[in-house]
């Protein structure tokens, strides 16, 4: 009776990072790519259960759902040493084999045509599970299936789904590069509209901020899909580690979520992590950690995974944190650590309520060697993120404004009649940002949205 | 008749007087009554039984009166036989002396004087040692006769009754007094010739027996009168420089009395084994001293002999004596048994410095007088077994019943009340190491109890000798191995810690998952009254969670069980903290739920149970009953966290209705999460890496109960359990705010917002804000208090961001103009 988690992944970004996770999962949990429990792991200190079934004794397959419009990422992964992890029967590649041509508007109504398709396969997962807590959605807001299939998919698992959990890993595109997705910006304001309605946790993987700490920290020049996405995959495997190394708390997604979301709308989060290292440079950072130079490091902006830019007013305020902290810990110096940041006033708190640091000592994976005494990851509800809401509105914004690139949304079901769904969206959008910006100011209980719309449903 | 009373003139004149009063009883009940021992009898039945038998006889008044003065100061027996005297024709005392005197003594016998030849010494030796021992034999007969009936109960030093009965004791100068010897005139002859006569009557007198010239004066009684010293008095018709002479020698026939008393006393069964060996020792010891006698008997037969000679002989032996006689009266003034004698003797030996040859002397008394008590010693700190008959041993064993018939409560009694150190019974050459010998057995018992042979790795002789430390050294190596063995039996056999780890898991919530999947299998049935709980459907749940969960790998998960205890957490916190015994005795039922009443139990066996005891496992459980209930708290939360996050789809201006109970939630989140935090990663996951810590390191049992205990007392301490009035309380409520207005959201299913809503919340704001205020101030005065605790930690964390700061000044300032 653990409390299950589907993993669905959608797009060729979404199958990337998923990839990723998974491999990472079946290294810490002593998996082979194979799905058989490694003969050095069967002493179970871990939950396998929560992201894994057991297809026989030492046999496990990932709770995982594979989908995509066209088939180059997923069979890469079926022609990986990982092909027979996953259970045939949930990857999902769409007959028609065109993917969404990078069109959030496609994406959506593909995802549409196909959900009785792809809901057998949901279904039959969930009723695969005693305790089926919720989902995990990996996706990019930017293309074309990820955003929109992925768009529709959550409308309908909140529908039938309400009582479950919906968290997605969502990436977010580099604003450093010019994107050859020329819709980028009308893609990105409509999933975000949904991420906003219907999920409820969002971790923000920043692609800016991820490239950024790919060149500049790890000192790598071009980093590949797959040097970034082994940092996206630490984040997932370090953010679930409390649900599959147990201990005191927040030993269920709800119990790790609820907490840093205190008011429905605010469910964007952002990661940090310490130390960062790639494959080639572990020699370098072997050096003594403590807890508090690990909490320290994760106050710092450069260890975000989202690139907020210079917040000019320095107004941006800290709603919860969450810090996972891994390795040789001794429980004492947590306290002292605490105090350290809240006497030297490290991090700067919302003045409408009560918060704090919450730290979560976990447990590691003892089948993985860390080169570092101490890692930590922040999970952090912090309102600077309303600055990449920001960025895009105003991508949108200057896109919508010439009217360009709308045919090809026009085209399908969903526009068929007008672009008020473009403009619902980004009314939803602002009022995010809104919403985010009065979580800055002592008032904001009382705040109301100033070009808010009727109620939307 | 005549011969009869010539051979018991006592009975025979009790018999007369009896037949003369017509009383109720013979002549021997009337012995009997005489010669009980001296706690059974009273001084005023023994009067009226004289009184009865005196009926009729004359002057009866005039007797009576000095029989209950001789029964106030001497023997009841000598008291008798005086009464008698007065009514006896013959002088009864002197009859009886008589015939001792003639049987016991042959040294007497006349002809001893004229045929003493310097061969003959040694068959004098025998004949002495003869008498010595004879007397002794007899007196033994006596006493076990009189003792059958006693108490088991050894009386202190119990010597006494029966001695006093033998008032014609052959070391008793006193008892004498009506002996005529044939004293001639002798101050007109020679000195010489008066030099051997005095001679003589000296050896009489170091042997025990009044000489002619020689008599004891009155006995002075020196405190308790249980001890006697005896001065002499030599005649007048001695010439004085003799006299002087004889003085300087005397005092050894009083020592020699002395010890020879104590000899008699000593032997027997109640007073000891130390003392039976400390009497064995002085009896060598007087073997010696017999010796010497005969040897200046054969120098004085031959003629060789003169006064100064002797004083010159017996000077050493004159003045170890006197230490021997100093150490005996000392023990039996002072009613000194066991230890106390070896410890009396062992202060003996260095307040001895600097007189060689007594210290060698007490030295050797006190090896030998100390080898039964070291034999004690040595089964004890090498089997674990007490064979202790005369209560001497400085560990009592408190305990008749056996293990297997235990009370159920029985561990946790057991390490300390089992067995006990006594501390007056311990010689104060093992002052330091008593703890450690009382560990040594206790360990050995535990360990066999655990079904466990003991075998030491090499005998070793326990011999306790005042000159070295070998003593302490083996026992310090059986304490080691003792001590080795039962941590090895507790910690690897028994594998304690993994018990610990279990128990650690189940009942201070480390294994987080399985308590949340165990809440939720268990939510329905842990919210209905206490009375309608069915504990099997608990404890089936609980089996089912323990099999699916990742407890399922635990090999101890079998220990541990559902509980649901009668009273609510702070009527067992009062209870455990007043250490009362019969806490788990069940009470009135409160109108409790299950939620309120739950708690693992976790049973285990002899011998983890002695770590792992019901007043451990108790203290366990009042951290998981307050763990449990923020547990399922934050759980409630949790739960209209999900419900209301259906909000997300509202517009902005339906959102705002409902913000304010969004974020009273997440107030109640805060608090109730910190407060779980706060208990388990500052307070319980600390403490137990110190206890770990310590564990690595630990050396012995008792160091296991006390880091264990430090353990627990930490935790409940910092975990506000301990405080019965205040912090547990504010808690509790604080917990039941939550509740309620979780019952109050979920209610309001509809969530149509309306003004009554957002009043309702505002109210539940302000109460549960108060109340959470109202605890942050009752930590801070508590921390101001004791700055060591770590109450204030929890503060720091609710109130991380300062959000409370005002409202706390708010209430600061209230009070304080009050």
């Amino acid at each position: 009776m653990p409390s299950e988690i589907i993993t669905l992944q959608l797009g060729q970004c979404g199958n990337q990072i998923g990839f990723e996770f998974w491999k990472r999962l079946c290294l810490e949990h002593g998996i082979s790519p194979s799905g058989v429990l490694e003969d050095f792991a069967t002493d179970g200190v871990d939950r396998k259960d929560v992201f894994f079934y057991q297809a026989d004794d030492d046999h496990y397959i990932p709770r995982a759902v594979l989908l995509d419009l066209e088939p180059r990422v997923i069979h890469s992964i079926m022609s990986s040493p990982y092909a027979k992890l996953y259970n045939p029967e949930n990857v999902y590649l769409s007959k028609h084999g065109g993917g969404a041509g990078n069109n959030w508007a496609s994406g959506y109504s593909q995802g549409e045509k196909l959900q009785e398709e792809v809901f057998d396969i949901i279904d039959r997962e969930a009723d695969g599970s005693d305790s089926l807590e919720g989902f995990v959605l990996c996706h990019s807001i930017a293309g074309g299936t990820g955003s929109g299939m992925g768009s529709y998919i959550m409308e309908r698992l909140s529908d039938r789904f309400p009582k479950k959990l919906i968290q997605t890993y969502s990436v977010f595109p580099n604003q450093d590069e010019i994107s050859d997705v020329v819709v980028q910006p009308y893609n990105s304001m409509l999933t975000l509209r949904r991420l906003t309605s219907c999920a409820d946790c969002v971790v923000v993987l920043d692609n800016t901020a991820l490239n950024r700490i790919a060149t500049d920290r790890l000192h790598i020049q071009n980093p590949s899909f797959t040097q970034i996405n082994t940092l996206v995959s630490t984040i997932m495997s370090v953010s679930t580690t409390t649900l599959r190394y147990p201990s005191y708390m927040n030993n269920n997604l709800i119990g790790l979520t609820a907490p840093l979301i205190p008011t429905p709308q605010l469910h964007f989060l952002m990661t940090g992590y310490t130390p960062l290292t790639t494959d080639n440079d572990q020699t370098v950072n072997v050096r003594k950690t403590t807890v508090l130079d690990v909490m320290r490091r994760l106050l710092q902006p450069k260890n975000m995974m989202v690139s907020t830019g210079p917040d000019k007013t320095n107004h941006h305020c800290y709603i919860s944190i969450l810090n996972i902290i891994q390795g040789e810990v001794d429980p004492t110096q947590v306290h002292k650590s605490l105090q350290r940041i809240r006497e030297r006033k490290l991090a700067q708190f919302i003045p409408w309520g009560p918060a704090s640091i919450q730290v979560a000592l976990s447990r590691s994976s003892p089948y993985v060697q860390s080169s570092h005494r101490v890692s930590g990851l922040m999970l952090a509800n912090h309102t600077s993120i309303c600055s990449l809401f920001e960025r895009a509105l105003g991508q949108y914004d200057k896109l919508k404004k010439r009217g360009a690139f709308l045919d090809q949304f026009r085209r399908e079901d969903i526009f068929k009649d007008d672009l008020s769904e473009l403009d619902d969206s980004r009314d939803v959008v602002d009022c995010l940002v809104q919403e985010y910006e009065a979580a800055t100011q002592p008032n904001y209980l009382q705040w109301s949205a100033k070009k808010g719309q009727e109620e939307i449903h | 008749m005549d011969t009869y009373s010539t051979k018991d003139p006592m009975r025979a004149a009790l018999k007369k007087l009896i037949q003369h009063s017509n009383a109720p009883f013979t002549a021997d009940d009337v012995l009997r009554e005489f010669r009980t021992t001296k706690e059974k009898r009273s001084n005023r039945k023994l009067l009226k039984i004289l009184e009865i038998i005196s009926k009729h006889q004359p002057k009866s008044e005039e007797y009576l009166l000095e029989a209950s003065k001789l029964l106030e100061k001497k023997d009841p027996f000598y008291c008798l036989l005086n009464f008698l005297n007065h009514y006896s024709e013959t002088n009864i005392m002197q009859a009886i002396r008589k015939k001792d005197l003639s049987t016991s003594t042959p040294l007497l016998s006349k002809k001893m004087f004229e045929t003493v030849t310097p061969d003959s010494v040694s068959e004098i030796k025998e004949r002495v040692v003869l008498a010595a021992t004879g007397g002794l034999t007899r007196v033994g007969q006596n006493t076990s006769a009189a003792n059958m009936s006693g108490s088991h109960s050894p009386p202190p030093l119990a010597l006494p009754a029966c001695n006093k009965n033998h008032t014609d004791g052959v070391w008793d100068y006193r008892t004498i007094d009506n002996l005529h010897f044939q004293q001639n005139n002798i101050s007109a002859i020679p000195i010489s010739s008066q030099e051997t006569l005095l001679l003589y009557d000296l050896i009489y007198c170091l042997t025990g027996m009044k000489g002619s010239y020689i008599t004891s004066e009155e006995c002075v009684s020196t405190g308790r009168g249980e001890s006697t010293t005896v001065k002499f008095k030599i005649s007048e018709q001695i010439h004085s420089s003799l006299r002087d002479i004889a003085k300087e020698i005397l005092p050894l026939a009083s020592y020699f009395t002395c010890i020879e008393q104590f000899i008699q006393k000593a032997s027997f069964t109640e007073c000891g084994q130390v003392l039976q060996a400390l009497s064995e020792a002085l009896n060598n010891l007087i073997r010696d001293y017999y010796l010497l006698l005969a040897q200046l008997e054969s120098e004085l037969n031959v003629g060789n002999l003169t006064v100064h000679k002797m004083l010159f002989y017996v000077r050493p032996t004159l003045n170890t004596m006197d230490v021997l006689a100093a150490v005996v009266s000392d023990i039996s003034e002072n009613e000194l048994r066991g230890g106390q004698v070896l410890t009396l003797l062992y202060n003996k030996i260095s307040a001895l410095t600097g007189d060689e040859e007594s210290q060698k002397f007490v030295i050797q008394l006190t090896q030998l007088a100390s080898v039964p008590y070291m034999e004690i010693l040595q089964l004890w700190v090498q089997k674990g077994v007490i064979c202790d008959p005369q209560q001497e041993f400085l560990v009592e064993d408190n305990e008749v019943i056996r293990r297997e018939e235990l009370p159920e409560h029985y561990s946790a009694d057991y390490w300390e009340k089992r067995y006990t150190i006594r501390r007056e019974r311990i010689p104060c050459f093992l002052e330091k190491v008593s703890d450690i010998i009382l560990r040594t057995g206790k360990y050995l018992n535990v360990i066999r109890q655990c079904g466990k042979k003991v075998t030491p790795p090499q005998i070793m002789n326990l011999q306790f000798s005042p000159t070295n430390q070998n003593h302490i050294n083996v026992i310090q190596n059986a304490y080691q191995f003792a001590s080795k063995n039962l941590l090895e039996v507790l910690l690897k056999e028994n594998e304690l810690m993994g018990h610990l780890m279990s128990v650690k898991r189940y009942l201070l919530l480390h294994q987080g998952d399985f308590i949340t999947q165990f809440m939720d299998a268990c939510e329905e049935e842990l919210a209905k009254n206490v009375d309608k709980v069915l504990p099997m459907t608990l404890e089936n749940l609980l089996g089912l969670t323990l099999r699916l969960s990742s407890a399922k790998h635990d090999p101890y998960k079998d220990d541990v069980h559902c509980e649901l205890l009668t009273y609510d957490l702070v009527t067992q916190m009062s209870k455990i903290m007043n250490n009362e015994e019969e806490y788990w005795q069940s009470h009135d039922r409160l109108d409790l739920n299950g939620l309120e009443c739950f708690a693992f139990r976790y049973e285990v066996k002899w011998p983890v149970s002695l770590v792992l005891n019901h007043i451990a496992i108790s203290k366990y459980q009042m951290l998981f009953r307050q763990l449990f209930y923020c547990k399922h708290v934050e759980r409630q939360l949790c739960k209209i966290w999900k419900e209301n996050s259906i909000a997300k789809k509202f517009s902005p201006q339906a959102a705002e209705l409902y913000r304010s109970a969004f974020t009273l939630r997440q107030r109640m989140m805060n608090a109730v999460q910190n407060l779980e935090y706060y208990m388990m990663i500052e307070v319980i996951e600390p403490n137990w890496h110190i206890f770990i810590q310590n564990m690595n390191k630990v050396e012995n049992v008792d160091e296991v109960l006390s880091f264990h205990q430090d353990f627990l007392d930490s935790c409940l301490k910092n975990c506000m359990l301990t405080d019965t009035t205040l912090l547990n309380r504010s808690i509790f409520k604080l917990c039941n705010i939550c509740l309620k207005f979780c019952e109050f959201i979920q209610s309001e299913s509809s969530m149509v917002p309306s003004d009554t809503f957002s009043e309702r919340v505002k109210r539940f704001d302000l109460e549960f804000t108060g109340i959470l205020i109202g605890l942050i101030k009752q930590i801070n005065d508590v921390a101001s208090d004791n700055p060591s605790d770590r109450f204030i930690n929890l503060v720091h964390r609710i109130n991380f961001n300062s959000f409370y700061n005002q409202q706390i000044d708010k209430l600061c300032a209230k009070d304080s103009m009050l």
